[in-house]
């Protein structure tokens, strides 16, 4: 019971958040986005101004009393500067670097002001991701890295992002929620099969030759003890993915593919996992290699682009909304 | 245990400096092993700070707790009290200081050096100790800045800047709050002060006492009159009534009533039956006293006093009493009546009894004296002519007057002769009583310095002790013995009188009076004199004069008016700090070209041709041109006009600029 009707003001609340703080590219803090409230620190700090009160009253002592309206009025100016602290701050979202499924996404954040005021003890943080502190001294902008969690394969978005401060005085915390509209590209979790299945013959000239012993490079294999370490994959082992040996042969088809009918019998995302965690192996070999998914094909190619072109269709297969991050 | 949250460098420096200024502070009445343990403190904090230590564990912490206690304890006896609330408190500030582990740990370090250092204020009310307070409070609200500062970059002096600023810009709606907020009497009693006893007159007298005084030049009270000052001869500030002899020291009697009712008449009360006895003549003279603090419930006026406030009371022998001690400077006001008749038609057996008590077997050859002279003159007032006389011809006032033995009136009055006031008030009631005329000694000030800007401070030295005799018809009468031995003493001050005489102002060395003949140390000190008067009237007793005050400003002192003006006024001053810290996030105000040129694209955007983030002019221009081909050749004009003016040698004519973008016509859909 307790739990639905937490779920329900819940709701209710990111119902109205999405309202009065829409999802935007780029948020400008200020009076209509930024919340203040006295922090524990400022509920003890008013406490303390009723125990200077009451002494002031008992000892009728008009000093203390003066005091006692000091640290009152010092409570109040400190709304201000709480609030100074975050508003016309700029808040965009840079860029985020995608990440493998159980892994996670990197987010860059830009901070922006108009004039180099100091601000410190600015705090950044998704739901489920670490706080990171910030300051900006005699600067205009400054980046923010945050690392969230990557749930599953796709479109992650992270939320809204939480910027919190309680600088100077830490009794008042001033807070916002904003919706930057980020969405993170999440790859497939890599799965490494035992065996590396050796490309697919694709034109005439290209004819897989199962024997040892050739000088072209067909596959790689698990190490079994005994293997010669002059064949064993140093670069796959580094990256600790596994140790394997590299499998030489006569291969007329040296254009490898990723291909959604290697391994028959799975579901979409052990393919997608395996595929991805292929990909990772094939890559330092230095030979082109394509993507065959269904209804998709891309030609073999190397190179940067390519190798993210291929991530980025492994983990939007089936995807929706997919639009502009290919 | 690993302390999850690291206290910073400059947070740390903050923290401790404010950590030695609060204590010090207190230093004065705390006991020498607190400021002990506070130093042992902070070292071992920088100690740990340092990683040469490690904070201490728990069960060397309940250790010192314990020891604490028992410290606190054996020091004070009675817990109760201002002194060892403060000195426990003071402990705990100690102490929590080496269990600062995490960031709330250090927050409460923090809130107890700001109630500590508000709570000195309780102890010393001068403007020099509220400023002392007031720089506390500066360095404390640094070490909370502190607390928060992660950016180390901008130097150790950013919390302390910081800190000025807030308390700088909470003065004024500070100043409003202390104005407006209505004071509400003492919720319940609290333990007093339990101070060293000041200098100042008590309750009792014997010989020496009030010469002792002389050696002090600390402010007794300060006086505003409605109108002029009176002469100095008519200053007698009437404080107690020593009715009491036991052959060496004059003391009070305590009676807890008379036969005529209570013998308490306070302010504001139906008048009681016996103050009938008083006799009113002329018009009333009206002051207020600021009074230094005392610890003693009694206050000093002029003969015949009412009270003119609250919380003051007039007692049955007619001298004004305080509700509380006064254990902080405080003001009260006063009517009084110079010319009157108290107690004139008869005085009843019982009180008769009273104010002829000797002790038997003292002073045998005064007694014989006042006997002879009583035969030979029958007329009371003769009779005190006749014992003035005495004193003038033969007497010497000094503030050094020889020690008396057991029979102190007989050698005062047949060997030695010279004395201070009290000699002569004591010898003079004794004769009078011997003599079979009711007599009483006062205890009290006479005379004071006249200030330039109108006030008159009485000052220990001026303590003054003088006699009251019971005439038939004529009720109790002042007679002042001193002032027939020496009358420049009434007359004048006693600056002059005794200003060369050793052992005048000997407590005081330092007192800016000994260098009054300096012109301008003496300027200096009347200056000094003035600001610490207002600041006693204004400030320390301004809920005296909060109603007044609030009635001139608002015309009307009711809660509501009040309210309204707290949150208006208050309400304004916020919202100036506001402007003031927020404005300067409005970025800077566009170039007019940079206008133009928006006006520009807003205008293409309302028809459908937005510029692209990072779409320079001429690429936007050549764009829309495709686009919008029968617009091509205007808007790129426009762009090609502003670039020449922003960034090539074309002068800058904004105008121009608009009024192209004025004539461009709008793209249909």
């Amino acid at each position: 019971m307790a739990v639905s009707v937490r779920g329900f003001f819940q709701q209710r609340f990111s119902r109205w958040l999405a309202r009065r703080l829409p999802p935007s590219s780029a948020v400008s803090l200020g009076r209509r986005n930024l919340f203040i409230f006295p922090s524990a620190t400022g509920f003890a700090f008013l406490l303390l101004i009723g125990l200077c009160w009451l002494a002031a009253t008992n000892y009728e002592n008009n000093l203390v009393f003066g005091i006692t309206c000091l640290l009152a009025s010092l409570f109040v100016v400190s709304i201000l500067h709480s609030f100074a602290n975050l508003s016309g701050l700029t808040v965009s979202c840079l860029k985020v670097t995608p990440g493998f499924a159980d892994k996670t996404l990197t987010v860059e954040l830009l901070l922006r002001q108009p004039r180099s005021r100091f601000r410190d003890g600015l705090g950044c943080s998704f739901a489920g991701s670490e706080k990171v502190m910030a300051a900006m001294s005699g600067v205009t902008e400054c980046r923010v890295k945050l690392t969230v969690p990557a749930p599953q394969r796709g479109l992650h978005d992270p939320g809204r992002l939480r910027i919190e401060s309680i600088y100077p005085v830490g009794l008042l915390r001033a807070w916002t929620y904003v919706d930057l509209a980020i969405r993170g590209l999440v790859y497939p979790r890599p799965l490494f099969p035992d065996s590396y299945p050796p490309g697919r013959r694709t034109t005439g000239e290209g004819l897989l030759q199962g024997g040892e012993g050739g000088d072209d490079f067909v596959g790689l294999n698990r190490y079994r003890p005994g293997d010669s370490l002059k064949h064993v994959a140093w670069k796959h082992y580094a990256r600790e993915q596994g140790l394997y040996t590299k499998h030489y042969g006569d291969v007329l088809d040296r254009q490898l593919w990723l291909d959604w009918d290697q391994f028959p019998g799975l579901d979409r995302e052990a393919r997608l996992s395996r595929l991805c965690g292929l990909l990772l192996q094939i890559v330092p070999l230095g030979q082109p290699y394509g993507l065959r998914l269904l209804g998709l094909v891309l030609e073999p190619a190397m190179g940067d682009a390519h190798r993210q072109r291929v991530l980025a269709e492994l983990a939007l297969f089936e995807i929706p909304n997919r639009e502009g991050f290919l | 245990m690993t302390p999850s949250w690291q206290i910073r460098r400059h947070a740390l420096f903050w923290l401790l400096t404010a950590y030695a200024a609060v204590i010090a502070l207190h230093a004065e009445h705390l006991p020498r092993w607190i400021l002990v343990a506070a130093v042992i403190a902070a070292c071992w904090r920088i100690q740990c700070f340092r990683g040469a230590w490690p904070l201490p564990g728990r069960p060397l912490k309940l250790g010192l707790l314990a020891m604490c206690l028992t410290g606190l304890l054996l020091e004070y006896g009675n817990p109760i009290g201002l002194e060892p609330m403060v000195a426990l408190l003071v402990s705990a500030y100690v102490m929590k200081l080496l269990e600062m582990v995490h960031r709330r740990d250090a927050y409460l370090v923090v809130l107890l050096a700001f109630f500590v250092a508000a709570l000195a204020a309780l102890f010393d009310q001068s403007i020099s100790g509220a400023g002392y307070v007031l720089g506390c409070l500066l360095l404390v609200l640094a070490a909370l800045i502190g607390l928060h500062q992660s950016d180390t970059t901008s130097g150790r002096l950013r919390p302390l800047r910081g800190a000025a600023a807030l308390l700088f810009q909470a003065m004024p709606l500070m100043i409003l709050m202390f104005l407006l907020m209505p004071r509400v009497g003492a919720l319940w009693s609290v333990p007093i002060q339990t101070h060293k006893a000041k200098t100042g007159v008590t309750d009792t007298m014997s010989p020496g006492d009030f010469s002792q005084l002389g050696r002090s030049a600390e402010l007794a009270f300060r006086v505003t009159f409605d109108g002029a000052i009176p002469p100095q001869r008519q200053l007698y500030w009437r404080g107690l009534v020593l009715s009491k002899f036991d052959g060496r020291v004059w003391s009070r009697t305590f009676r807890t009533s008379l036969d005529d009712g209570a013998l308490l008449q306070w302010y504001g009360q139906q008048p009681k039956h016996w103050d009938q006895l008083i006799e009113r003549r002329g018009d009333p003279l009206r002051y207020s006293v600021v009074i230094e603090p005392t610890q003693q419930p009694w206050l000093y006026a002029l003969n015949t006093a009412l009270p003119g406030g609250r919380g003051v009371a007039l007692t049955r022998d007619f001298r004004l009493i305080s509700a509380q001690p006064v254990t902080s400077k405080q003001q009260y006001q006063v009517i009084s009546w110079l010319d009157y008749r108290v107690e004139s038609a008869n005085l009843s057996p019982d009180r008769r009894k009273i104010e002829l008590q000797l002790p038997d077997g003292f002073n045998p050859r005064a007694v014989a004296l006042a006997q002879r002279w009583r035969r030979l003159e029958s007329d009371d007032r003769a009779l005190v002519q006749r014992v003035l006389n005495l004193y003038n011809r033969e007497f010497i006032y000094t503030l050094q007057p020889p020690l008396l033995g057991r029979d102190s009136v007989d050698e005062f009055l047949f060997d030695t002769q010279r004395g201070f006031c009290e000699h002569f008030a004591g010898s003079f009631v004794f004769l009078m009583r011997a003599a079979g005329i009711p007599a009483r000694v006062v205890a009290g000030y006479q005379g004071g310095e006249r200030h330039p800007d109108g006030y008159l401070s009485v000052r220990q030295y001026d303590a003054h002790a003088w006699a009251e005799v019971w005439l038939p018809d004529e009720g109790w009468v002042s007679i002042d013995p001193t002032a027939h031995v020496a009358p420049e003493r009434i007359e004048g001050d006693i600056q002059t009188l005794l200003g060369d005489e050793e052992g005048f102002l000997a407590d005081s060395p330092a007192s800016l009076m000994r260098f009054r003949h300096i012109g301008w140390i003496n300027r200096l000190r009347l200056d000094m004199e003035a600001l610490n008067y207002h600041w006693a009237l204004w400030v320390l007793g301004y809920d005296q004069k909060q109603q007044s005050f609030l009635r001139g400003l608002l015309g009307d002192t009711s809660p509501l008016r009040i309210a309204l003006a707290l949150l208006g006024t208050g309400g304004g001053l916020v919202l100036l700090i506001g402007l003031w810290k927020l404005i300067p996030d409005r970025p800077k105000p566009l170039d007019p070209l940079d206008r133009q040129f928006q006006a520009l694209c807003r205008k293409l955007e309302r028809g459908g041709c937005a510029r692209l983030s990072g779409e320079g002019p001429r690429a936007f221009a050549e764009r829309i041109g495709l686009e919008q081909p029968e617009l091509a050749e205007q808007v790129m004009a426009i762009s090609r006009a502003y670039e020449g003016m922003r960034y090539g040698e074309q002068a800058s004519q904004p105008e121009l600029l608009a009024k192209a973008v004025k004539r461009l016509p709008a793209i249909r859909r």
